[in-house]
């Protein structure tokens, strides 16, 4: 089988300008891209930079882009591709340090270290092993199971606006600490992740689930964290505002009262967040549309639907 | 064809003209709407999960003791039920909740309630079809972009449960084409719009609400369409000021799902509450007006 590369080149340092190789090899019908990029390596062009280490699908160190998604270099065939130029091009919102080599420091590496990422026993055993029945750590074990291929952080759709995002890897890795049973330090972590940059960052929109191979569905992860916070009492000020307005105003009416929210999220004595929101809130009420704080109804049943909430309160806390 | 609505809070909130577009249309196209009124809001996903999930299973119960499937005119209300009912077909856990909170009112959800989005709604039961035989007034020449919203398209395992309904995530294109438009695509149309972030990162949230239009407005587009209030308020409301923190200009119209499709049917833009956006919509309008 014969087929052809456009592969993405970028020199290492500041203001290389990135371009493309392309290359044409012949190779066995089963061969993987990985294979490819290897025998690109040895036989053409000894300066293509890629990396990889297991060569299973295991351990994500070759993740790259082939024809516009992730994929493993080591597990992607050529053939269902090949007939075609085939694209490959490092994974997306990583700084890239050659060719498709990215920076895995700022990328992942950086952001774990800013989540506490060890154990703070809350207990020690007599012969110095803490064990604990298997069944306990249920809950840990699926992020447990990540490899940190960074897949996840790949979709991320907040990563591309803002890289400075804690990122779905990384929050996954706090997840196994915060809901490990033997931890001790869970008000100190919720703190951390509640930071700006944390878990009330993510925009939950399912992109790092779907694109985890291993289905340790890191969006549910995040929000399994948040509602840990909420439980907890949430830390970051403004998050809590909106919050407790929201919550607040369910329980009030029964649906949501949008004006109050709006305002209670920026706070009611904050002036200047209280202003940035007038230009919009001006406009809306000229177009008919603005939500009047306060003048907002009860809807039927929104004693039942308090109750109800006061009840999964109480039952949590 | 009958529903049980669930209309949801912002169709009636930040965006009142969303509830009267999508009312008209419906009656238009023959499909029966039983508004649910005593039931709560989903929790948006602001709500965790040991709140939301009681009174969505409340709503469900309602639905199946109307003896209809439910339909919502919101991504994110159809997303955070789809995902609650999914939760709620474990029989541990359904009975946990009867139990627990159901039981007071006399309710008891059994798992049955079938919960669709006016979008899969025309899609799926009402038909392809049918529905461009509805279509009086062809929208040829106006050139659109779609955007779902997160959770019309995803988690996969309630979006997309089995490869027949991987037709889903390409709905929004097919209605374009229904209604005779022009589609103008964009890599974005199933990312975040940036409204849940909005309290956490407005600078990454109105960062994501100029990168879409602004894409979009860069295929040449018209106008946006979305199924998603939430993203209509981030895409529409908050668009001026994304232009402001991104020192570019943008103007890019977004139209309601049903307001979109209402056009088509024949309804005057004034109908279809236009008037309401907060970018304006006069460049879609007199492309409308102009057309026979």
């Amino acid at each position: 089988m014969q087929a052809t590369f456009s592969i993405y080149r970028k020199q290492p340092g500041q203001g290389s300008k990135p371009g493309r190789s392309t290359y044409t090899v012949e190779l066995a019908d089963d061969a993987t891209v990985m294979d490819a990029l290897l025998k690109i390596r040895d036989e053409q062009d000894p300066t293509l930079g890629f990396r990889g280490s297991c060569l299973h699908g295991y351990c994500g160190d070759c993740t790259v882009r082939v024809n516009g998604k992730s994929a493993f270099t080591c597990t992607a065939k050529v053939a269902p591709l090949a007939g075609k130029e085939i694209g490959v091009e490092p994974i997306r919102n990583m700084p890239v340090v050659k060719d498709l080599i990215s920076d895995w420091d700022a990328f992942l590496w950086d952001k774990i270290d800013m989540t506490k990422p060890w154990l703070e026993p809350n207990g020690s055993a007599a012969d110095g092993e803490l064990q604990i029945d298997d069944k306990v750590m249920a809950r840990v074990r699926q992020a447990m199971s990540c490899h940190y291929c960074g897949l996840c952080d790949e979709g991320c759709t907040v990563l591309p606006v803002d890289f400075k995002f804690v990122g779905p890897a990384a929050l996954t890795k706090a997840s196994r600490f915060l809901f490990d049973p033997r931890d001790q330090a869970t008000t100190e972590r919720l703190h951390i992740l509640e930071r700006p940059k944390g878990i009330w960052d993510c925009v939950h929109c399912f992109e790092a689930s779907e694109h985890c191979p291993r289905e340790i569905a890191p969006t549910e992860r995040i929000m399994e964290m948040r509602d840990e916070a909420f439980k907890h009492g949430i830390s970051n000020d403004q998050v809590a505002r909106h919050h407790h307005s929201f919550a607040a105003s369910v329980k009030r009416s029964g649906w949501l009262d949008e004006g109050r929210l709006a305002l209670e999220s920026e706070g009611l004595t904050n002036v200047k967040g209280l202003m940035k929101l007038l230009p919009t809130a001006a406009k809306a009420i000229a177009r008919g549309k603005a939500p009047i704080p306060y003048l907002h109804h009860k809807r039927p049943g929104a004693d039942k639907i308090a109750r109800i909430i006061d009840k999964a309160e109480a039952k949590e806390k | 064809m009958k529903y049980a609505f669930y209309p949801g809070c912002v169709s009636r909130g930040g965006c009142p003209e969303l509830y009267p577009s999508a009312v008209r249309v419906a009656a238009k196209l023959g499909i029966e709407l039983d508004e649910m009124k005593d039931v709560a809001c989903t929790g948006a996903g602001v709500l965790p999960q040991y709140i939301s999930d009681p009174i969505n299973a409340r709503t469900f119960a309602k639905a199946e003791r109307m003896g209809l499937p439910m339909m919502t005119i919101c991504s994110t209300c159809q997303g955070v039920f789809g995902q609650a009912n999914l939760r709620l077909q474990d029989p541990e856990y359904r009975a946990k909740i009867n139990r627990e909170y159901l039981a007071d009112e006399g309710l008891e959800y059994h798992g049955t309630t079938d919960i669709k989005h006016l979008l899969w709604v025309v899609m799926e039961d009402y038909g392809a079809d049918k529905l461009k035989s509805m279509v009086s007034k062809p929208l040829t020449g106006l050139k659109v972009s779609p955007f779902y919203g997160c959770f019309l398209r995803r988690p996969p395992e309630v979006v997309t449960p089995t490869k027949e309904y991987n037709a889903r995530k390409t709905y929004l294109e097919k209605l374009i084409d229904i209604v005779g438009a022009e589609l103008a695509d964009i890599s974005g149309k199933g990312k975040c719009c940036g409204f849940p972030v909005l309290t956490a990162n407005e600078e990454s949230s109105l960062g994501m609400t100029a990168k879409h239009t602004g894409e979009a407005k860069g295929k040449g587009a018209d106008c946006m369409v979305t199924p998603c209030p939430l993203c209509h308020l981030s895409l529409d409301g908050n668009q001026p000021r994304a232009e402001q923190q991104e020192g570019k200009e943008i103007g890019l119209p977004i139209l309601h799902m049903p307001q979109f499709l209402g056009l088509a049917l024949g309804f005057s833009p004034a109908e279809m509450s236009l008037k309401r956006h907060i970018v304006s919509t006069m460049a879609v309008e007199s492309k409308v007006n102009m057309l026979a």
